[in-house]
């Protein structure tokens, strides 16, 4: 019966199976730990050498790949600093699609050497505004450090196209990055817009198709369908396409309808003024030069059988996005209802066929000449998993060429602009008086990361590497980088490596973003986490 | 014990025990908030249930978010969310206000006071700091053109301490002109004309303000346009899809042609409100080229969309609600309820009108309206927990302003008044009263300290130097505040650190009055379950 005293602080306060951390050590530390584990993981992937990762999801499937934001993805981080990292790489990939890696292991970089910066007795206030003096320094040096004449470039020029995309796609498939930025530039040119900054991600497809390999890989302009024609005509040239969203079959009113039949006779008769108004419909189609019909919903087995009679070829795309990309390859306008088409909502196809490629039907609509905006890069190999990975490849390219559509500056790759940013804001630093001087110091230094990584990933020693480069710096050689196959420094414009600037700049930005929030931080409160059933989104927690 | 007889699983804590309690719980939230005070204060990281991260250094979200059990601090909370809803801001304050005043009365209870007395002297107290509030003060006139800069300073002194301080100012500027957007003259500033709108894209210091009104769906025709200048625009809250009808009919037909006809008279209706609405149209944008933009609040089924895209009108969907109402007022023009007698008059105007896709999301865009009375915050920020973090700032920072334009008056900042209100209740008001009551206003002067203690504690610099020199110089008759960086005294007017005068005002009479009643309470009774496990 004797009550103790209560319980003092925080602790007593809240509700059961909240955990509560603070302060410099049991907060911050401890954050800046998970996050170093999160960017070691990371880490090893940075790069043209970077190694994959095998990750087996909650669903069980299975991903090798060395794309960052993939990896993240799927880890399903639960440490709440971590996840800001996280966050931070997935905005990256959502802004720019590239770079996640760039973002996550640089971020985690920062956040070890402020864990000594703090080690030595700094407040972590102090690093804060030594971290954004640093990154607004950098930000500056990077615009200085973009390739004279990058600005304006041909987005419709293949060559200057392959030479921006190449770094990007070669950190994914190291190797093949001749083919498939090629690939990947042919079709990103082929449709672009008249102004390039309207460029549309979604207009570049990807089709996957198991067997073959790489070098099957093609480009159609047009569509690849992953599905066979309806009716038994499979090939048709040169016609024009109506479509219809609505669906190829009878009409039906919204309130429910029945039939009123008071003899044999009329239920005869039924059936046959059915038959006539189906035939009339796609007999009107037909007459007006329409050799296709593409349905968004069902098509009716009378339909279907009047479609046959009148040689039209018969496809079903159910998707609303895909049907609205099939309107754009053809340039048809999609109609509600069946009726008879006006000559300009009809489209024009080159040529609508089915083939059968590894075992699978597809059906391939080609529409070479204007007002297509759609093309689809047919992506080959052996198995899923190369497969899944290839696609992230090309849609890395994809969106490096949206990026370039957006700003085409490019800085030297191959680590160059990493050290000479390294360099720069090492200078910036002695001219700073304060105690930040220290945090700036350490910002450069974790530029060091990328050449380090690089170096290591591919085998060379990396020590030596830096050095000589920060030797090739400081004489004055900006753009010297490191040639990753002979394992020495050269000149970059040598080896026509280049990252475009609006990557590194988003990439390093929200870097240096994540990791003071991260340090911002000197308390957690976390609560019980919630019940219910696992992985799908548990439901919200109760409020008390 | 009596209790036991009447209830034998109750739980009681009585006379000591019970204060202590009390204290310690309000000291207890007090240590929890503390780091949050000022500008140099700390964030806090909420980690929700569901692993969701917040961030945040909002008072009010973290009493929200925290879920609190324990009794005393929860009613400690109450009166802090209260706080937040009419002041919208100084939730921290409250707080350690609150849990000061517990302790110091703490110390003179254990040297054998009775809490009545310590009570008795915060009433007191309390009423001669509020008559110091009035003559401290500085009035300032607000009219029809009020002057900008003292408003940005009440935002910046607010926002700088939710916010780091570039964002904060960039900020500030924001708000002042939004509220100075929707007010209108002789009536009371409603801030729910500020349409508060969110992007999860770029990064935070992309934050803007946007005249005239952002929406957050687009257009659902692929062949409408996703951009338009010299906008007409119609709101309107009109069905344009076809209803069921109630009761429960049926059509009856013995052939196609007779089903057909069904088909064409049941959209015969809908398809005559949209010929109305492109009557319109062509009424007011044949020979030149103005476009027409018709958001409706209703829906607007396939086969309508398609006959607008083919007039060339950009029709929008399933607006909000309060959208409508703040449409009208960013593009002028009104809401129609029916489509019988549209006249070119209810139509409002925006110069340009279009949409953003952001990977699955659509944003419409209506701005470069006419003399608006509405507008838009667009936030944006690359992940959702900046996104709150800003979106909570935004909201306290609108009050801020808004408070100022309708007190009339500001306080000035950084502890000089709680510095200058102790000076007043030591040198002056105690000297009034006779007796022990004379200890209860000390310890609320004492109480009143602990605002410009944290400052200085969280910026790193020694609380006893500071407030020596801060006391020294008011006895002097300098009103001065604390500055964050140095520790030294600054007069805060001449570094425009102002604030509101309605959430001091609150402050001081809401602490005291919770203070005293957890000071009073003697017994503290549960019934039925433990009290420290709570189960």
């Amino acid at each position: 019966m004797g009550y103790q005293m209560q319980p003092y602080g925080i602790q007593a306060m809240l509700k059961e199976g909240h955990k509560h951390l603070s302060g410099l050590d049991e907060a911050v530390v401890k954050n800046i730990d998970a996050c170093k584990q999160l960017s070691v993981i990371t880490r090893t992937s940075l790069g043209p050498n970077g190694m994959n990762k095998m990750v087996i999801n909650h669903l069980d499937k299975l991903f090798v790949t060395n794309d960052a934001a993939t990896i993240v993805n799927e880890l399903e981080v639960q440490h709440p600093a971590a996840k800001i990292l996280v966050l931070a790489g997935k905005a990256q990939q959502e802004e720019i699609g590239d770079g996640a890696n760039l973002t996550i292991s640089f971020a985690g970089e920062l956040l070890q050497n402020a864990e000594e910066l703090i080690r030595m007795g700094l407040h972590p206030s102090e690093i804060i505004s030594g971290y954004t003096k640093a990154i607004n320094k950098t930000v500056e040096i990077l615009d200085e450090l973009v390739e004279k004449g990058s600005e304006n470039m041909d987005v419709r020029n293949k060559e200057q196209v392959v030479s921006r995309m190449k770094a990007a796609v070669a950190s994914k498939q190291f190797g093949q990055e001749d083919i498939l930025s090629s690939l990947v530039a042919d079709a990103c040119i082929q449709v672009c817009p008249k102004n390039p900054a309207n460029f549309n991600v979604d207009n570049v497809r990807v089709a996957k198709l198991l067997g073959g390999g790489l070098h099957n890989c093609t480009i159609v302009r047009g569509m690849v369908l992953k599905s066979d024609a309806v009716g038994s005509i499979k090939r048709m040239e040169k016609a024009k396409v109506a479509v219809f969203a609505g669906g190829v079959d009878t009409s039906a009113t919204e309130t429910k309808g029945t039939v009123l039949i008071h003899n044999a006779e009329q239920l005869e008769n039924y059936a046959k003024t059915e038959e006539a108004k189906v035939e009339e419909l796609i007999k009107a189609v037909a007459d007006s030069g329409a050799k296709v019909i593409v349905s968004g919903a069902a098509v009716g087995e009378m339909a279907l059988h009047f479609c046959e009679r009148y040689k039209l070829l018969v496809l079903k795309i159910s998707s609303k996005f895909e049907l609205r990309r099939f309107c754009r390859t053809t340039g048809a306008v999609a109609m509600l209802k069946l009726s008879r088409p006006n000559p300009d909502d009809l489209g024009y196809v080159d040529s609508v066929s089915v083939e059968e490629i590894g075992g699978v039907r597809v059906t391939i609509v080609k529409n070479e000449e204007g007002g297509n905006s759609i093309s689809t890069v047919v992506l080959r190999g052996s198995t899923d998993s190369i497969l899944d990975d290839l696609e992230r490849a090309v849609d890395d390219g994809v969106n490096t060429y949206k990026a370039m559509c957006r700003d085409s500056r490019i800085v030297p790759g191959a680590a160059a602009t990493e050290i000479e940013l390294a360099k720069r804001v090492k200078e910036f630093s002695f001219k700073e008086t304060g105690l930040d001087q220290y945090a700036i110091a350490k910002f450069a230094e974790s530029f060091e990361m990328v050449p380090k990584t690089l170096a290591e990933n591919a085998g060379l020693n990396a020590m030596e590497i830096i050095s000589s480069l920060y030797a090739e710096h400081a004489s004055g050689n900006a753009k010297v980088g490191i040639d990753l196959e002979e394992g020495v420094c050269k000149d970059i414009s040598t080896m026509n490596v280049w990252d475009l600037h609006i990557t590194k700049f988003f990439a390093l930005k929200y870097a240096a973003d994540a990791a003071c929030t991260v340090l911002r931080v000197d308390q957690i409160i976390m609560a019980k986490p919630a019940g219910g059933p696992r992985r799908d989104q548990p439901a919200g927690m109760d409020e008390d | 014990m009596s209790l036991r007889v009447l209830n034998p699983n109750a739980e009681v804590l009585n006379k000591s025990a019970a204060l202590h309690m009390n204290i310690n719980a309000a000291k207890g939230l007090q240590d929890v908030l503390k780091s949050n005070l000022g500008p140099k204060g700390t964030i806090k990281m909420l980690v929700g249930g569901a692993g969701d991260i917040k961030l945040t250094k909002d008072g009010n979200t973290l009493l929200k978010e925290m879920q609190i059990q324990n009794p005393t601090a929860i009613m400690i909370a109450r009166t802090a969310v209260a706080q937040d809803d009419i002041s919208g801001d100084g939730t921290t304050s409250t707080v350690i206000f609150i849990g000061e005043l517990m302790k110091q009365s703490e110390r003179y209870i254990d040297e054998g006071m009775h809490p009545r007395v310590l009570v008795d002297g915060f009433e007191i107290a309390k009423r001669a700091t509020l008559q110091f509030l009035e003559k401290f003060k500085t009035p300032i006139v607000i009219g029809n053109d009020p002057d900008k800069e003292i408003l940005k300073m009440v935002a910046r002194t607010t926002l700088r301490t939710k916010l780091y301080e570039a964002l904060a100012d960039q900020l500030t500027d924001i708000v002042v002109n939004a509220v100075l957007c929707i007010r209108k003259p002789e009536e009371a500033i409603d801030l729910f004309m500020v349409e508060i709108m969110h992007m999860r894209h770029k990064f935070d210091v992309d934050t803007r303000l946007v005249e005239g009104l952002v929406l957050d769906h687009g257009s659902r025709h692929p062949d409408m346009k996703r951009r338009a200048e010299n906008c007409h625009i119609l709101t309107c809250n009109v069905s344009l899809e076809y209803d069921k009808s109630e009761v429960n009919a049926g059509f009856f037909y013995s052939n196609a042609e007779q089903r057909e006809a069904m088909v064409a008279v049941e959209r015969r209706q809908v398809d005559e409100r949209v010929q109305k609405i492109i009557d319109l149209k062509n009424k007011v944008c044949s020979g030149n080229d103005n476009s027409f933009v018709v958001i409706n609040q209703k829906g607007i089924d396939p086969p309508s969309l398609d006959l607008l895209a083919r007039a060339g009108i950009i029709a929008l969907r399933r607006a909000k609600r309060r959208n409508m109402e703040r449409l009208v007022l960013a593009c002028g023009g009104e809401a129609v309820n029916s489509v019988d007698d549209l006249t070119p008059d209810c139509l409002g105007w925006a110069g340009l009108v279009y949409e953003h896709v952001l990977g699955e999301e659509k944003y419409t865009f209506v701005e470069n309206v006419r003399n608006p009375h509405s507008c838009t915050i667009l936030i944006k920020g690359p992940n959702d927990h900046t996104i709150a973090q800003i979106k909570d700032a935004v909201r306290d920072g609108l009050r801020a302003v808004k408070n100022t334009v309708e007190d009339e008056s500001v306080v000035l900042g950084a502890g000089a008044f709680e510095v200058a209100a102790r000076q007043y209740l030591v040198n002056e008001v105690k000297k009034t009263v006779q007796g022990r009551t004379q200890l209860g206003i000390e310890a609320f002067a004492d109480a009143l300290l602990v605002v410009p203690k944290t400052l200085a504690e969280n910026s790193g610099l020694d609380t006893q130097d500071v407030i020596i020199s801060l006391t020294g110089e008011h006895d002097r008759g300098n009103v001065v505040g604390l500055s964050q960086h140095t520790g030294e005294p600054i007069d805060p007017q001449m570094e425009g650190i102002f604030d509101n005068y309605s959430v001091k005002r609150q402050i001081i009479n809401s602490g005291p009055v919770i203070a005293s009643q957890l000071l009073l309470v003697d017994e503290v009774i549960r019934a039925g379950r433990n009290m420290r496990k709570p189960t």
